[in-house]
């Protein structure tokens, strides 16, 4: 059979493995059992973006346990954004189309708002609100890291969003564009260009903040968050270019605001090994109290602050682990 | 580890695993090493039984974090630390079953045979080769097998014909069946 002819036949019986990877079956061309075979094992092989999150993570509570000297259930365990928009409906039909995002719950309130989860590669994010809900909505800035940035913005434009800026190759390395989606979130869809596509130590979708007076907001996350400088970039004039800070398990960036990229307050969705320490820590920190620890009809403790650049913080662990710290 | 090593998803040395235990256990950072050696393996061994890759991940990270924080308790007695690290997966595993096989009242499956640690193995060899192969060929291999994205999608992404993606592809898996073979020769 020529080179040509088992190119075609693999890729055949590689497309019913795929269709069907868990199907154990004899394998169809004896010529390609070998290669089929180390093809129905390479469905099993891991993400590189989730081992070195877990790494990145057991490192965290590592260094956490070793600098604190006390368990890692007093830690955060990791940050979420939540999207609490008017047409949230509409949102999550948009990060599916355009992202391929995969919902994982969704819910509803008995006031008429949403609240639904969905996880865009190794990132969860939550959206909220809908056409019922009264509240203030809270779009973000998010960066999205992609295999293909200018295919992405194309689908992004597709599935309704509007331009920020197009394609285009970026001083630090990435492949970057930029849309503004139908709840006005800002998405910053990039490649990275050296190793693999997300950056070592990023997720697929990380929280990006334009605060004003972003040092003020990085040090109250490492006083109410116990939160990490891992990168910090200054411009010319000494300002905050981009940073990146760790809170618990989690990356948020940040540059200052500047320009047409001005501040967007984010609400933030912590999971906390203790939310009435945190939440005390927090109001050290300077923050004001939006919410005191209760427990939620749903199952969690929960309480919430809201930080002096306007930023919201939700923190929820579940209500029996206050009884069971196990 | 170096880029040439022959078997690379075997166990270190006896010794120099217990000296890594016993400094993981006075500076628990030094544990990113025992992840680095065991990642592969463990997430192998869980990702053949997990329900979808999902699972397979939760799993994983419950299994390191479990071994982080009970690293005290470790006892070296001669066994690799691998096989601590299966036992964890498996009680992990067999915890999630027996929950949702309580919820839907059904036996739930064995997951103690040893013949699975030699898949684990093999299947952690595979994912280190695959991060030897060339970039184009890697690329192919993650996004087919990992992504789930057809060949047209990728061809697409990379600027190249569907028949050139096909070859891509042949030529990896050519690639890693000759360095199996290799290497379990």
């Amino acid at each position: 059979m020529s080179d040509e002819a088992r190119i075609d036949r693999l890729a055949r019986a590689l497309e019913a493995i795929l269709a069907d990877p868990r199907a154990s079956r004899p394998p169809a061309d004896p010529e390609l059992a070998d290669l089929l075979r180390i093809a129905h094992d390479l469905h099993d092989l891991p993400r590189p973006a989730f081992k070195a999150r877990l790494g990145a993570d057991l490192l965290r509570r590592a260094t956490m346990t070793t600098a604190v000297g006390k368990p890692a259930g007093e830690t955060i365990e990791g940050v979420t954004a939540y999207l609490a928009v008017r047409p949230a409906v509409e949102l999550i039909d948009f990060v599916k189309r355009a992202f391929g995002a995969q919902e994982l719950m969704r819910t509803f309130g008995s006031g008429g708002g949403v609240h639904a989860e969905v996880r865009i590669g190794d990132s969860k994010l939550m959206i909220g609100g809908g056409g019922a809900w009264g509240g203030t909505p809270t779009p973000t800035g998010l960066h999205l890291y992609v295999p293909d940035a200018d295919l992405i913005y194309g689908r992004a434009l597709g599935a309704g969003a509007e331009s920020l800026y197009a394609p285009v190759d970026q001083p630090y390395g990435d492949r970057e564009a930029g849309v503004r989606d139908l709840a006005g979130n800002h998405w910053y869809i990039a490649t990275h260009r050296s190793g693999g596509h997300v950056p070592a130590g990023l997720g697929t979708v990380t929280p990006f903040l334009h605060p004003r007076g972003a040092p003020e907001l990085i040090d109250f996350l490492k006083q109410a968050f116990a939160a990490e400088e891992m990168e910090t970039h200054r411009g010319p004039e000494g300002a905050i270019a981009h940073a990146k800070i760790r809170v618990g398990g989690s990356v948020i960036e940040m540059g200052e605001a500047h320009g047409e990229w001005g501040p967007m307050p984010t609400m933030f969705y912590l999971y906390v090994g203790d939310v009435d320490a945190w939440y005390r820590r927090a109001l050290a920190a300077g923050a004001v109290s939006l919410e005191a620890p209760a427990v939620q009809p749903y199952g969690e403790r929960r309480a919430a602050v809201r930080d002096a650049f306007d930023n919201q913080w939700y923190l929820a662990e579940p209500a029996a682990s206050r009884s069971d710290p196990q | 580890m170096t880029a040439r090593s022959p078997a690379p998803a075997t166990s270190p040395g006896n010794e120099d695993e217990r000296l890594v235990i016993e400094a993981a256990k006075m500076d628990p950072r030094r544990f990113a090493e025992l992840y680095e050696q065991n990642f592969d393996r463990v997430y192998a061994f869980v990702a053949r039984r997990a329900g979808h890759r999902g699972e397979a991940e939760d799993v994983t990270a419950e299994v390191f974090h479990r071994a982080l924080a009970n690293l005290g308790r470790f006892e070296w007695r001669g066994a690799p630390f691998a096989a601590w690290l299966l036992q964890i997966a498996s009680n992990a595993l067999a915890d999630r079953w027996q929950r949702a096989a309580r919820e839907r009242g059904e036996p739930s499956p064995e997951t103690g045979d040893p013949r699975t640690h030699a898949e684990a193995e093999r299947r952690a060899l595979l994912a280190e080769l695959v991060g030897r192969l060339p970039d184009d060929q890697q690329r192919v291999i993650r996004e087919r097998f990992v992504e789930q994205k057809s060949i047209r999608e990728i061809a697409r992404e990379l600027s190249r014909t569907e028949g050139a993606v096909k070859q891509l592809q042949f030529r990896a898996l050519e690639s890693l069946r000759a360095h199996m073979r290799d290497v379990n020769e």
